[in-house]
């Protein structure tokens, strides 16, 4: 068993592994960790990699695999990307869930039965609140495609990203997930985190290292502490959370997480609820 | 403008004798990379920030901190100290950085060198301004001062003359040890003058009033 293996299986070390398959996206949202936008550049991390990657992870003793963009869904291969990288480990896809019309939804087709799940961003239970944030019509365009892809047997969780929110509107956005056939275990409540896009609007809890699960992350800019870690801030990629500019081969990022984690003061626990 | 060393012929021992007059552009500009801060330093590079400014090299080689942390070792390892004198090593740091034209490694060592106990006439003929052989009465530093040529220069074999001086007055393992001393300093020659360092203020005002700038 490779030390990276036995941390994970004691539970030292983060099972999953990320991949941000993209950079760009069709929203611009105000809490975006990534200033992601239709107009900014690609950085794509490609099929190749993305799957390379999903075998590596396997092979260290990784257990699950997370992809993240940008928009992953933007990407027209990502369906037969994800379902290769199913061969090797679960996976679950963030995805702001605009983009699926009924040719998309047919598209989808590659990763039906396998192990691949959805996480889709739904903040709040009303239209105009949720796209004051996210921008024009997602909110019905969420609500829209959840049933069309539980109806196809993948499994959706929603993760809502808010600065508060009152008990009242939970229940509300909570009835609505329920009524979309996503279930209560499948619901994820966060927090703003103030990073990229929501340092300009002031939005947000700042989040120190410590706060951030150490999640291995692989971008084209290089390997990361946590999902949360390769932000851009005025165009540029955050290097605070940076671990290494190397990913290949992965043993090479995550054996210095590994270090970086086994140095960490003793009771130095995760301080915030993000996942 | 770029630093206004002349060009010269590969250095063997009969160059001893080349002379420059040393005249830094005024340096204002910034680096070619960016310098990164304490709070942008990544994870593996924190350690090397202590509390605030690493220096520029550190701050530039942050950008790949899988580099940076075995390069600083490496580094501080051929260059701190050892079984060398640190006067010894300072007459290499100092010549190969002026044969190499390196603004940032020549300033910063000179001050060093001060410190190491070289004089302001020793360092000058170390920087091309004086010949070495009229300022430096010992054989053994005009051999480590001779070796510093050869090796700098770096076309081809080093010269039997050079490799002989040395051989007089230093053993084997000192030999290796001035010539990683020569090759560390020539990389970070390279990579200080590609990315434009800057020099610390303090250096810079620390020459001026020496007369050293």
């Amino acid at each position: 068993m490779s030390a990276i293996a036995e941390a994970v299986a004691a539970g030292r070390l983060p099972g999953r592994v990320w991949m941000y398959a993209d950079y760009h996206c069709n929203l611009a949202c105000t809490y975006c960790l990534t200033e992601s936008a239709p107009g900014v550049p690609r950085r794509e991390l490609g099929h190749e990699r993305m799957v390379e990657i999903a075998a590596e992870a396997a092979e260290l003793g990784f257990t699950d695999l997370g992809v993240t963009g940008g928009e992953p869904f933007l990407l027209m291969s990502l369906p037969g990307t994800l379902a290769e990288m199913a061969e090797h480990l679960p996976v679950l896809v963030l995805t702001n869930g605009t983009l699926f019309t009924p040719k998309r939804l047919a598209r989808l087709e590659p990763i039906l039965g396998r192990r691949v799940a959805m996480q889709i961003s739904l903040d709040r239970p009303d239209p105009d609140a949720n796209d004051g944030m996210r921008g024009p019509e997602n909110f019905g365009k969420v609500v829209e495609a959840i049933p069309r892809l539980v109806e196809r047997g993948i499994r959706v969780r929603i993760a809502t990203t808010v600065e508060s929110i009152e008990e009242a509107e939970l229940d509300r956005l909570c009835a609505l997930h329920r009524d979309l056939g996503v279930p209560d275990e499948d619901h994820v409540i966060r927090p703003i985190v103030r990073r990229g896009r929501a340092v300009d609007h002031g939005l947000g809890v700042t989040a120190r290292q410590q706060d951030l699960p150490a999640e291995l992350t692989i971008t084209t800019d290089g390997a990361f502490w946590s999902p949360f870690g390769p932000t851009v801030s005025a165009g540029v990629v955050d290097t605070d959370l940076l671990i290494t500019r190397t990913t290949r081969p992965l043993g090479v990022p995550a054996g210095a997480l590994l270090r970086l984690v086994e140095n960490r003061p003793p009771g130095d626990d995760v301080a915030l609820n993000i996942r | 403008m770029e630093c206004r060393y002349a060009s010269y012929e590969p250095v063997t021992s009969s160059a001893a004798s080349l002379t420059v007059e040393i005249a830094w552009p005024n340096v204002s500009r910034m680096s070619a990379v960016r310098l990164l801060a304490a709070g942008e330093a990544p994870l593996l590079a924190r350690p090397y920030y202590g509390d605030g400014d690493p220096g520029p090299i550190v701050a530039a080689l942050a950008h790949v901190p899988e580099l940076l942390e075995v390069a600083l070792p490496f580094i501080g390892a051929a260059l701190g100290p050892s079984a060398l004198s640190w006067r010894t090593k300072e007459l290499v740091i100092v010549r190969v950085s002026a044969l190499a034209g390196c603004r940032y490694c020549v300033q910063t060592h000179t001050a060093v060198a001060l410190d190491a106990g070289l004089s302001r006439e020793e360092i000058l003929a170390l920087r091309l301004s004086l010949d070495y052989r009229e300022v430096f009465a010992g054989a053994a530093e005009r051999a480590v001062i001779a070796w510093s040529d050869a090796v700098a220069a770096g076309h081809g074999p080093v010269s039997g003359q050079a490799r002989d001086g040395l051989r007089a007055h230093f053993a084997e393992h000192e030999t290796v040890e001035l010539t990683v001393t020569a090759g560390a300093t020539l990389m970070l020659n390279r990579l200080a003058t590609a990315l434009e360092l800057p020099t610390s203020p303090g250096t810079l005002s620390r020459l001026t009033s020496e007369g050293l700038l």
